[in-house]
């Protein structure tokens, strides 16, 4: 049967090769257009089994809240600069729009106008025409789209300035309210000591854990502030309005904008209009939102600027990881077209061979657009993986029809014992490593199971296109050259040289001689791969798995470093505000959590909002009835000055405490007022403000503090007493980028973000323990922490069955055809052995496993068992005492086949996504392993046998 | 709760001969642990390392004085140069706390509510530096049996918080020596959760000192933070006459 069909295709071939050519074209044809629907997605949550609870939430937030798909602008310089940056950014930003539809819409526009004219012509129903204008209105309406809904950079000023003190812990309360009691400069400063040092093991306790050392921090900067501004009235010199409003804010309710802890970075968050589901718009989005900040930094050139967040990362990897893959293909283009020219000593062949590839690669993109339709992370490198495989189908038929050629055959007969001898090879290889792949499909993971299909079916389709494409394009080359040869143009045609591998052919005819020896020897180096195996480690590590270079990813080490916070943060939504406060607090109460921020932060409970009532009234009272005195006396003076040197050593003391009890943080602050106890150069402010006051006049000093008293104590006292709202808070009241930020726009799930309190990617035992607990809170709970360890369990677990399952299939197959089970263990043997040497040379070349890697273990049982295959037909073919022709000449077309392979795989290392270069490396010592099996361990086995027949 | 310097502390008044061999008690055990731990005084000195918030690794040297079973302690830092005598006394078993800073040349009282709290940025609780008889007084043991635990035969003892007791752990699981009463390991559980351990303390290289088997070194695995301390002693002394003077406010600066 199957020799009747190949026979036939043949005759096919070589009588009507330009129907076979139309046949071709058609199907091109339609597999380019099944193709244009293909789309990619680059998240991690894509490679989940869909029904997998963690995709399904993070699917849901990404859809629900407007908050989780952003773009952050990291920005770098003077914090004066910066402020002014982002002042001027903000509003460009919202300006931005997105052109990318217009020149589509208005095709389309234009279509419906001349079909208006149409029936406006044919005096049509007018209930018609009015459709089509009012598609014609939905259309412009998608025209130069704003991209960008909200700019956050600074907190809700306007809400803290009115609600202020009910977001104060009652403890925090208790302990500050004195500092809010006194307007006045003198007695602003003996309240800020006594709170100081009634609260110090307070603070101590408080800057015990992340969130409470920020509260510190954010403490001293304030002070850092009116130390500053003091210096100024000490001096006697102008302090604007501004500059008086901004230290009080400042000391109420802390620095507005987002600033880093040591002040030399800023971030904005730009919410666009779209989320990360609209492709689309992610491309076109970041670089709309990326050229107006380039624009910008045209007149900033003192500061950095740069993208990051969901968005820009998701473009990023997207634009680049595409690209980089079209130039890995190229390369590797390039490198089997050189290798197999140089190894056949031809040109057109190659370039056949080649044009076929691309064809079947086409109709491969186009089988995946049909059957799977988006790409994810790791089918994205299907044409780089079908590029490899795929060339060795060409390889087989080219070398098989040039050697009937040249053994004087005619064009038809030649066809024919091709695809007899090499075809018959070629399909049951082809279709072995299909199935291989293929069996990823009984994973759940839609990452392995796609990329079964993907390049199961792909490398299908390689093999039709081998089958129906080149051996015509051969045909009417043939044709060709036979013409041009008839007109005495061309050369006469020559008997091809022998090609074949004879130094191959000697060596495994010695190690088949020297069966005992050679075996023996593969058994030691065996063992050394297994013990080399057993050393390999498993890369938990996400970051070593992203792309290297591109700034979104650098950015998010800046937000790490600058502001220690670590992007990959889990998510939860909670369905009530009161879920989503036991939420946050029982997160909270987790040694692996460093901070948690959801609604609550704004929203506290009714009970805690009534406990906190009595204080703000006892605030409100002592505020209302203090007085703003216009001018400080000269006894007043002296006592600043005491509060000012009584402050130092508060500040000191807490340096100390905050180094002995390991809180840099608190440290480095009290560094940038007091300076560093081990560096006297270091700068004192508080020190540098007592020598101007000590330098200056009585009266100078007594003028400036008394405009202090004019102009920052009547704005105090007035913000104070705005602060002292008791009216409970309601969600309502709410502003909305807050509430967009923590709810969905139907404004009844409540998002909850989790902060690991260590280094998730360099400390796996932590990864685990934080995805332990916070899965131990809630079973919700999604983002990449737990997606990211669900994807390392499920691929671990499943690349185990996929290898035991490929290896039945693989097995039955080559029973199926050898006909005995002995030859299909035999031609198995070389490959079971060549895993432990991939897994062996990927340690000894410093590899470790890593969740794309690891994937590498089942696909090479697919691919590398192709060797093993082929000697063993060519054995069962020529018979005994043929192992030097066998290794000569089909040992040549597998080191031939696997060279391309290798260089295909081998090309991915260049790849910007260092994943892709993992799977490339692991599979190209794979490669080499089941080469290097196969030429060492066959011959001996086929000597052993041979000579126990 | 527990002493460091109680644990670490001596088997003075053990008789093994009227143990071994016989059916004993929890209540019976840790009598003998507290027994031990409840050395008269103490001196040492003691290199600890912390791990600080941005994670870095920090080491201390201090010298440490306790008097009455720990019952008052005092720390004073000899090392680095920007600690030098900084000094924590604790006194009443660590419920009052206080400080001295020789930059601003000033004593402070810390608040109870420390007790608590970890100790200068270490994996230790104030209240594990000092809390006199609290396994007796603060929780109910029992035997849950006997165990091999780094290397030595031990038993096994549950201890587990009093009603109306104000202390940081649910209950404890001590590993107790048989030979010599020393508390080899204790798994501390979360005031709230009984069933999650917070933190494991394990004592290394037992030596005789002064006729006392005593953990040279001393580490705290915080399992919640996983950060560690570990506190190695240098040198140690026990019952040593120490004035009672020096548990004072005014000898705090000195």
């Amino acid at each position: 049967m199957r020799e009747k069909l190949l026979k036939k295709l043949a005759a096919l071939h070589t009588n009507h090769p330009w129907r076979m050519l139309l046949i071709v074209f058609v199907l091109t044809i339609i597999f380019i257009g099944l193709s244009e629907r293909l789309s990619v997605t680059m998240r991690w949550s894509d490679l989940l089994p869909s029904d997998d609870r963690r995709t399904i939430q993070f699917n849901q937030i990404i859809e629900k809240f407007v908050s989780a798909t952003s773009i952050i602008v990291v920005v770098q310089g003077e914090e004066s600069r910066m402020k002014q940056f982002a002042d001027e950014l903000a509003p460009k930003l919202l300006t931005a729009v997105d052109t990318s539809q217009n020149s589509k819409i208005d095709q389309k526009v234009s279509e419906l106008n001349e079909k208006i004219h149409e029936l406006k012509d044919k005096d049509s129903k007018q209930d018609d025409i009015e459709k089509l204008l009012a598609e014609i209105a939905s259309l412009k309406a998608k025209q130069n789209r704003p991209i960008i809904k909200r700019v956050d950079y600074k907190t809700e000023v306007d809400f803290l300035k009115n609600h202020g003190l009910m977001l104060m812990k009652e403890n925090d309360l208790r302990n500050l309210k004195d500092a809010f009691t006194d307007p006045n400069l003198s007695g602003f400063l003996t309240n800020l000591n006594n709170s100081m040092e009634k609260e110090y093991i307070g603070q101590s306790e408080s800057i015990s854990t992340r969130e409470k050392e920020d509260q510190a921090v954010m403490f001293l900067d304030g002070i850092q502030r009116l130390v500053k501004v003091l210096e100024k009235y000490g001096q006697n010199k102008k302090v604007t309005e501004s500059e008086a409003k901004t230290l009080v804010d400042k000391l109420l309710i802390g620095e507005p904008y987002f600033l880093s802890y040591d002040e030399k970075a800023l971030v904005m968050n730009a919410i666009p209009n779209f989320t990360m589901f609209d492709t689309d718009l992610l491309v076109s989005g970041t670089e709309a939102v990326q050229s107006i900040l380039d624009e910008q930094l045209k007149k900033y050139p003192d500061l950095k600027a740069g993208l990051t967040g969901f968005v820009p990362i998701g473009h990023d990897e997207m634009v680049y990881s595409q690209r980089s893959l079209g130039y890995t293909t190229l390369i590797a283009i390039i490198a089997i077209l050189a290798l197999l020219i140089i190894s056949l000593r031809m040109w057109f062949a190659p370039l056949f061979a080649i044009f076929n590839l691309l064809i079947g690669i086409i109709w491969a993109i186009g089988i995946a657009a049909a059957v799977v339709g988006q790409l994810n992370i790791m089918t994205q490198m299907m044409a780089v993986i079908l590029l490899g495989l795929g060339i060795d189908f060409s390889i087989h038929i080219i070398s098989g029809f040039k050697e009937w050629r040249a053994a004087g055959d005619s064009i038809g007969v030649a066809m024919e014992k091709t695809f007899m001898k090499s075809g018959k090879g070629v399909v049951t290889g082809a279709l072995t490593t299909a199935l291989a792949f293929l069996t990823m499909m009984i994973s759940s993971s839609r990452g392995m199971k796609e990329m079964g299909i993907v390049t199961g079916l792909g490398l299908l389709a390689i093999l039709l296109t081998t089958m129906l494409l080149l051996p015509t394009i051969l045909t009417l080359w043939e044709k060709f050259t036979v013409w041009i040869r008839s007109k005495g143009k061309g050369e006469a045609y020559q008997k091809t040289r022998d090609l074949s591998f004879n130094f191959l052919g000697k060596t495994c005819e010695s190690l088949s001689k020297h069966y005992l020896f050679s075996l023996t020897a593969v058994a030691i180096v065996t063992i050394l791969m297994i013990w080399s195996a057993t050393n390999i480690t498993f890369d938990q590590n996400y970051l070593n798995i992203e792309p290297k270079g591109l700034t979104s990813i650098e950015l998010q080490d800046t937000i790490i470093d600058k502001f220690d916070l670590d992007m990959n943060y889990a998510l939860v939504i909670g369905d009530s505000v009161e879920e989503s406060r036991t939420l946050a607090e029982d997160y909270r109460n987790l040694g692996t959590v460093a901070r948690t921020e959801d609604i609550s932060l704004y929203l506290p409970s009714d009970l805690k909002q009534k406990k906190r009532i009595p204080h703000i009234r006892d605030i409100k009272k002592a505020m209302k009835f203090a007085s703003v005195r216009s001018r400080v006396s000269a006894n007043e003076l002296l006592k600043i000055k005491q509060e000012i040197e009584r402050l130092e050593m508060n500040i000191m003391e807490m340096q100390d405490m905050a180094y002995i009890g390991g809180q840099d943080r608190v440290d480095d602050k009290c560094k940038q007022i007091i300076g560093s106890p081990t560096n006297s150069d270091s700068k004192n402010l508080i020190k540098q403000l007592l020598n101007i006051l000590n330098n200056s006049s009585i009266n100078q000093q007594i003028q400036g503090f008394s405009h202090f008293q004019k102009g920052v104590s009547p704005y105090f006292k007035k913000s104070v007493m705005q602060m002292c709202t008791t009216d409970p808070i309601d969600l309502n009241e709410l502003p909305e980028s807050i509430i967009d930020r923590y709810c969905n726009q139907s404004r009844n799930k409540f998002l909850v973000t989790v902060y690991p309190a260590g280094s998730l990617w360099t400390d796996s035992d932590f990864f685990r323990r934080f995805v332990d607990d916070i899965e131990s809170v809630s079973d919700k709970v999604t983002g990449m922490p737990p997606v990211f360890r669900a994807l390392i369990d499920i691929i671990g677990r499943e690349g185990r069955n996929a290898i035991f399952f490929t290896l039945v299939i693989v097995f039955g197959l080559l029973w199926l055809d050898f006909g005995k089970p002995k030859y299909a263990l035999m031609a198995m043997v070389p490959l079971g052995i060549g895993v432990f040497w991939m897994v062996g040379l990927m340690y000894l070349t410093g590899q470790q496993f890593t969740v794309m890697n690891v994937m590498g273990l089942p696909m090479i049982i697919g691919i590398g068992i192709d060797d093993g295959v082929h000697i063993v037909h060519r054995w069962l073919h020529e018979g005994k005492g043929k192992v030097r022709t066998i290794f000569a000449s089909t040992g040549k077309a597998i080191l031939l086949t696997s060279l391309t392979t290798m260089l295909a795989f081998g090309s991915l290392i260049f790849s910007i996504w260092r994943g892709f270069g993992h799977l490339g490396a692991a599979l190209f010592v794979g490669v080499a392993g089941c080469f290097l099996t196969t030429v060492l361990i066959l011959p001996g086995i086929i000597g052993w046998m041979e000579k126990n027949k | 709760m527990k002493n460091i310097f109680k644990i670490i502390g001596s088997i003075v008044v053990i008789f093994p001969s009227l143990v071994f061999g016989q059916t004993v008690t929890g209540d019976e055990i840790i009598a003998k642990v507290n027994e031990l731990m409840n050395q008269k005084s103490s001196y040492a000195v003691v290199k600890m390392n912390i791990e600080t918030t941005s994670g870095q690794q920090r080491t201390f040297e201090y010298e440490s004085w306790s008097k009455n079973g720990g019952e008052k302690i005092l720390i004073r830092y000899t090392k680095p140069r920007r600690a030098k005598d900084q000094a924590i006394l604790m006194l009443n078993n660590a419920d009052d706390i206080w400080a001295f800073f020789p930059r601003t040349n000033r004593v402070r009282k810390l608040a109870t509510h420390a007790k608590k709290q970890k100790m200068q940025g270490s994996d230790f609780s104030y209240e594990d530096m000092g809390s006199g008889n609290a396994f007796i007084t603060d929780f109910d043991a029992k035997l849950l049996g006997e165990e091999e635990i780094e290397n030595y035969d031990c038993y096994e003892l549950e201890l587990k918080r009093k009603d109306g007791v104000n202390s940081s752990y649910s209950r404890l699981i001590i590993w107790v020596i048989k030979k010599n009463y020393v508390p080899i390991v204790i798994d501390y559980y979360d005031e709230d959760d009984p069933e999650s351990r917070v933190k494991r303390l394990v004592q290394y290289d037992i030596q005789n000192v002064d006729g006392i088997p005593t953990g040279m070194k001393i580490i705290m695995y915080n399992k919640q933070n996983n950060t560690q301390t570990s506190m190695e002693f240098l040198d140690i002394k026990y019952n040593v006459k120490i004035d009672e003077d020096l548990f004072t406010e005014r000898r705090l600066r000195k």
